[in-house]
This record gives structure tokens, C-alpha cells and sequence, in this order.
């Protein structure tokens, strides 16, 4: 009797020490980032001079820098906390980009739908999302290889949108929007910020946000008191897709052309950026406002390296090199990732 | 009857062959393809034209694109049977090479094609890729410097307008508008690339004539608008005094202008690139930049497919053709604010039958 009671302390013991050691797992996971992101602040300001690297002019070089990233890390949030992956961020940037340059005043075409076309190039990026999302779960395809499917389709389309003439953008609302700013924030950071405080309430405040969480950590439960887990999984991807498409408009606004570069390279800095920030690949951990501070840290490196004029020959290499660093402190470690 | 056909049928091989003896390889650039002595077998075959490119959206690349097609407008005026394909490898040189191989195959033998080579290590790969199948491949801008078309009939001609003088060219132009002293930012391409190594070459050589110009910034961009936007955003904070930004490429001067815009530096800050888009140029006209080349796609995309037009028809033999008419320059032509109206009044209208009147004369 008494061993078997000894061994129950021990094992509630256990317990509470394994709580104990998660929890602060759990706080150090939350400040790390913080952490890297104020080193990285402090070595580029001492490298470059704290005058040049923290200068307005620079500050807002980073806002404008950080609007698209934002955007697009976002939307894979929501993928990564439900266990799946997004792999079509590129080609539905580029996509929406090129087609809002299409859609509003250009010297190709004489469409000039104005601010209607903008709604609908966003639009297009929701269409995609929800294809993906349908195909991915009604017909049981991983969602890495749906998305990169869509990926190389959105590209196609947005090449055949404006057959490669340069669509110089000559729509009114969109050059004011690209030299527009309020209380020194640039118009698109402010867009970004806008959909930022959006998707927190979204994932704080209602319903879906929670079966996010809940279906990222186990499918089965949230199934089982009747929630529509396939639904909230189309919904992510659509999500997802309505904040490319808006990455892809902001794209536009700020190159003053829709092209599909606009996309070009914009999927591995926000992968990195989630991963940083602490959002789990396994699902159900993590949050956009983790994302910020992941989008800050790859926004400020880029910057940082571009300002201390480290040699381009070496330049991506430090950057990877970084990332790996990044990802390495702040991840979670031992779990296993499959995505979904 | 049969042999009165033997002699007429004799007579016109013996006709045919003095024609072809006809032909001066020393002086091919007054060579002109003859629809007449272009045996009927071959009008009669469909012939497979491809350009191998990165990316369409390219505005530059897609020039090349209208050259081919402008070149098949000749081969109907000729009666020419003809397909037409893009092969576009979106900057991926494995991609490239595979692509070229899938088109050689299909085309069995009656292929030609205009290709720019992603990148200088697969220029004899494509070439290689094409003679597996007999067709015949014109490169342009890339290739190593131990290789060369003297190596296979199959690959008829490399050309490449020079980008060290267009590179030499835009910097001075860039120089002098700065009024040869001040801060400028150096934009180059991808680092390997031999176009972009050529053209800096070039900047570096017009430099050393400007001795009160100094390079507050030496970068690449990658040939990449939104790469170029950020690095020039990113550096006019910690060079507000900047008084000329040297792009390697139009897509590149596009995205500096796009960021000196942002902060109402355009126009102030002085800007050159390179490829002759159609906004650079219109950015000429409007006083916002300062200068760019025209590389002319049409011109390279259509007459190198009609060289290789003329080898595969028999009109050339590919092996008499001598080096130099089968590595040389095509022309390119500097566009400042002085000729700016002029080139975009002009629509190029080539005849293609003149097949080297693409060549540089040196």
C-alpha cells in the first residue's frame, strides 16, 4: 500500500515537473525570437553606425520592406497551425499582382476597372485558395503538392495576363498609394498592418480561430463535437490565399507594375519567417502575432546585410546561415513534423 | 521518257551544285537566300523553328519571340511548311537543356533553333542536344571560352552583341550627365552570368577615365525589378548625395526608379540600363533616364534562325563557313534623350533573305 502510494507522489511529482519544464519551455520559446531580433538590431547598428542603420529614412525602408512579407507570412500561419503547408505563395502573389496591373488603369490595356479590379485581383487569390483547399481535402491530396500544382498554374496565368509588355500601372489611387504615408508608416505598411490586426482578431476572437487550433493538434477531437473540420481547412487555404492576393496587390503598388516576379521569391523568406517566430510545422502551436516578429527578423537581415555591403558573392550563404541559426534557436525541437 | 527525265533531273543537279558553288564564303555577308534553288523536298518538310529563352516576361526576351515569328512570316512568303515553339526554361538550366532535347527528338532532323543559354556552362550541351538529332542551333549572349560552333557542324553560329563596349557606352553616357564627378551605385546581374560580367567590365573600364566618380555601391540584383527596388531603397538612406545609378539591365533601372520615385528623387538622380524596354525608353523621352541599349531581339531571334535556315535547306555548307561568320557581334545601338524619338518611331522591318546583315561589321 505504501509503495504503491510513494509511487503515485512520484509520479504526480513527475508530472508537475514535466508541466513545470514545458511551461518554461513555452516562455523561453516566446522570447527567443524577441531575443534574436534585438541582437540582430544591435550587430547592424554597431556594423553599419547606429546613425545610418536606425535613421527614419532607413526605418521606413524597412516598413516598405516588411508590408509584402507580412502579408504572405500571415496566410501561411494559418496553413502551418492547421499541420498543412503552402506551397503556391509565389505564383499566387505574382498572380494577383500581375492581374491587378491588368485590371486598373495601364498603358497596355483599356480594362481600367479601378478600385472593382483591385477587389477582384484579391479575389482571384481567395478562387485559388479554395481550389486548393477543396482539392486537398475532398479529394485526399497533401497539401504540398495541391499548392505546388497551383503554384506553376497561377504563374501561367499571370504570364498570360499581359504577354509580357511591361504593364505600367497609371491608375490614380495606386501611384497615390505608393508614395502615400500617415504618421510616417507608408500606406502599404499600413495595409499590412491593417490585415495584421485582422487575422490576430480573427484567430483571438471567433469561432475558426480555435478550430484552427484545435484541428492543427488533433483532428479527431474537434471532429468529434461536430465541428466541420474540413470546412475550417478550406477556409484556411482561402485565407491564405485572400492574404497573398493582397500581397500581390501591395506588390504592384509598390514596383508601379504588375508583373509576375512580383511573387518571385517570396515563399522561403515567409516559410522562415512562421518557423522563426514559433509557429510548430507539426500544428496547432503558434500565432500571427509570433509571425511579426519572425517577419521582422527576416526583413531586418535582408536590409542589415544589403546596408553593410557584405559582398553579394557571399551574401545568401550569411543569410541561409542565419536562418538556420534562427530556426535552430527557436524551434521546437524533438517534435516530429509531418505535414499534412 | 525515262531518260529524258535521267537528263533533265542530271542537268538540274548539275545546275543546282554550280548555284551552291556560287557561294563566297569569304564574303558571306553579301550572301542572299535564293527561294528558287531550295529544293522542294525540303519547302515540302515541316521544318520545327524554336527560340530556347527564360521567361517571356521578360520584355527584352520576348523581342526574340517576335523575331521568330517575323522570320516564319518570311518562310510563308516563301512556301516553307514550318511549326513554331517557344521553349522557355524560366531561368532553370537544367530545364533548358531538357527542353532542347524534347525538341530535337520530335523534330527528328528538321529542327532549327535560336538559343540563349542560361548560363555559359550549357551552351555545348544544347548545341549537343541538337546534334543528337541533326537540327541546327544558333547561341547568342553566353558560352564558355574553350568551346565553340568550330566544334560542331551542328552548331552553326554564336553571337552576342558586346556588352563590355554597351556597358562602356551606358557608363559614359551615365558620367556624363553627372558631369563626370559624384557617388554611384553599380547594379550588376546574376554574378555569373557573362552578359552581366561583360557589361560591368565595361563600367569599370569607363571608370577608370572618370577619376572624381566614386562607387558608393557595388551589388547584384539578380536582372530582378523588386531585388532592385529594395537594394536601391535600402542604400539611398545611407547615400542620400547619390548622383547616378548604373543598372546592368532595363528590369534592374525600372525598380531603381521605382524607389527614387518613392522619396521624389527621379529625374534628379541620374539612371542608365540596358535591353531597351519599352518603359525605359519611354523614361528616356520623359527625361527620367538617362540611357539604355538596344541588343535588338528581333534581329537576333530572326536571323540566327535564318542562318540555321540556310544551312539546313543545303544553301550553306555549314563546314566551308568561316570563323568568323560563325562568331561574331551583333550590332547594338545606345538610346539617349538625342535619338530617343527616333527609335520609337522606327518599327524594324528586316528582310530576312540577306542572312548576314545581322553581323556587327568590325
Amino acid at each position: 500500500m505504501a509503495n504503491e502510494r510513494g509511487a503515485n507522489l512520484t509520479i504526480t511529482e513527475e508530472f508537475a515537473e514535466k508541466v513545470k519544464r514545458a511551461n518554461f519551455m513555452d516562455r523561453v520559446m516566446r522570447v527567443a525570437p524577441i531575443m534574436v531580433l534585438a541582437v540582430l538590431i544591435l550587430v547592424f547598428s554597431c556594423v553599419c553606425g547606429f546613425h545610418v542603420f536606425l535613421a527614419p529614412s532607413n526605418l521606413v525602408a524597412i516598413l516598405k520592406q516588411l508590408a509584402i512579407p507580412l502579408c504572405v507570412a500571415m496566410g501561411l500561419t494559418y496553413v502551418i497551425m492547421i499541420g498543412s503547408i503552402d506551397l503556391s505563395i509565389n505564383g499566387v502573389v505574382g498572380m494577383t499582382g500581375s492581374l491587378a496591373g491588368v485590371f486598373v488603369a495601364n498603358e497596355v490595356n483599356n480594362l481600367n476597372l479601378g478600385l472593382f479590379g483591385i477587389a477582384l485581383a484579391i479575389l482571384s487569390g481567395v478562387a485559388v485558395g479554395l481550389l486548393i483547399g477543396l482539392v486537398h481535402v475532398y479529394l485526399r491530396a497533401p497539401s504540398f503538392m495541391v499548392s505546388l500544382s497551383f503554384m506553376y498554374v497561377c504563374q501561367g496565368i499571370a504570364r498570360l495576363s499581359y504577354h509580357s509588355r511591361i504593364l505600367k500601372i497609371t491608375d490614380k489611387t495606386m501611384l497615390w498609394a505608393s508614395g502615400a504615408s500617415f504618421l510616417g508608416i507608408p500606406f502599404i505598411t499600413w495595409m499590412a498592418l491593417i490585415m495584421f490586426i485582422l487575422c490576430l482578431l480573427i484567430q483571438e476572437y471567433t469561432a475558426f480561430g480555435r478550430h484552427v487550433y484545435a484541428v492543427g493538434t488533433n483532428e479527431a477531437i474537434p471532429r468529434a463535437v461536430g465541428v466541420n473540420v474540413n470546412w475550417v481547412k478550406v477556409r484556411v487555404f482561402m485565407l491564405a490565399g485572400l492574404m497573398s492576393g493582397v500581397a500581390g496587390v501591395l506588390g504592384a503598388i509598390r514596383l508601379g507594375i504588375g508583373q509576375v516576379s512580383i511573387g518571385d521569391n517570396q515563399m522561403f523568406p515567409a516559410q522562415a519567417a512562421v518557423v522563426i517566430g514559433g509557429t510548430a510545422l507539426a500544428g496547432g502551436k503558434g500565432g500571427v502575432q509570433r509571425t511579426l516578429i519572425g517577419v521582422l527578423i527576416m526583413t531586418i537581415l535582408k536590409n542589415g546585410l544589403l546596408m553593410c555591403n557584405v559582398s553579394p558573392y557571399i551574401t545568401d550563404g550569411v543569410q541561409g546561415l542565419i536562418i538556420l541559426l534562427c530556426v535552430i534557436l527557436t524551434c521546437e525541437h524533438g517534435k516530429t513534423v509531418i505535414s499534412k | 521518257m525515262k531518260k529524258l527525265a535521267a537528263l533533265v533531273l542530271a542537268l538540274m543537279l548539275v545546275l543546282s551544285c554550280a548555284a551552291f558553288a556560287e557561294v563566297d564564303y569569304a564574303n558571306l555577308k553579301e550572301f542572299v537566300i535564293d527561294p528558287a534553288e531550295i529544293p522542294q523536298e525540303k519547302l515540302d518538310t515541316t521544318l520545327y523553328l524554336a527560340v530556347s529563352i527564360r521567361g517571356l516576361e521578360n520584355p527584352y526576351i520576348a523581342t526574340i519571340k517576335d523575331g521568330m515569328d517575323m522570320f516564319a512570316e518570311y518562310l510563308d512568303s516563301i512556301g516553307q511548311k514550318y511549326e513554331t515553339q517557344v521553349l522557355d526554361s524560366g531561368g532553370d538550366s537544367a530545364k533548358e537543356v531538357q527542353n532542347m532535347e524534347n525538341f530535337a527528338a520530335k523534330a527528328d532532323g528538321n529542327a532549327i533553333a535560336y538559343a540563349d543559354p542560361n548560363e555559359n556552362t550549357i551552351a555545348l550541351s544544347l548545341a549537343e542536344a541538337m546534334a543528337e538529332s541533326g537540327g541546327y542551333v544558333g547561341t547568342a549572349w553566353n558560352k564558355e571560352d574553350d568551346v565553340s560552333p568550330m566544334d560542331l557542324d551542328n552548331w552553326v553560329i554564336h553571337t552576342s552583341p558586346d556588352n563590355t563596349v554597351g556597358g562602356y557606352n551606358t557608363a559614359k553616357a551615365l558620367f556624363e550627365a553627372i558631369g563626370g564627378e559624384g557617388e554611384v551605385f553599380c547594379i550588376e546581374g546574376m554574378l555569373t552570368n557573362a552578359a552581366s560580367i561583360g557589361r560591368v567590365a565595361g563600367f569599370n573600364k569607363a571608370l577608370e577615365e572618370y577619376p572624381n566618380i566614386t562607387v558608393a555601391v557595388d551589388d547584384t540584383a539578380n536582372w530582378d525589378t523588386t531585388e532592385a527596388l529594395t537594394l536601391v531603397e535600402t542604400n539611398l538612406t545611407k547615400y542620400p548625395d547619390v548622383k547616378g545609378i548604373w543598372c546592368a539591365n532595363d528590369n534592374m533601372a525600372t525598380g531603381a526608379l521605382q524607389a527614387l520615385d518613392a522619396v521624389g528623387k527621379k529625374g534628379e538622380v541620374k539612371v542608365v540600363g540596358f535591353d531597351a524596354n519599352t518603359d525605359i525608353v519611354q523614361a528616356i523621352a520623359d527625361g527620367d533616364a538617362t540611357a539604355t541599349i538596344s541588343s535588338n531581339g528581333y534581329l537576333q531571334g530572326g536571323y540566327t534562325l535564318a542562318i540555321c535556315y540556310a544551312v539546313w535547306t543545303g544553301l550553306l555548307d555549314v563546314e566551308k563557313i568561316p570563323e568568323n561568320y560563325r562568331i561574331f557581334a551583333t550590332p547594338s545601338l545606345l538610346i539617349t534623350s538625342e535619338n530617343v524619338e527616333e527609335y520609337m518611331s522606327a518599327a524594324p522591318v528586316y528582310d530576312f533573305s540577306h542572312i548576314y546583315f545581322c553581323k556587327d561589321d568590325d
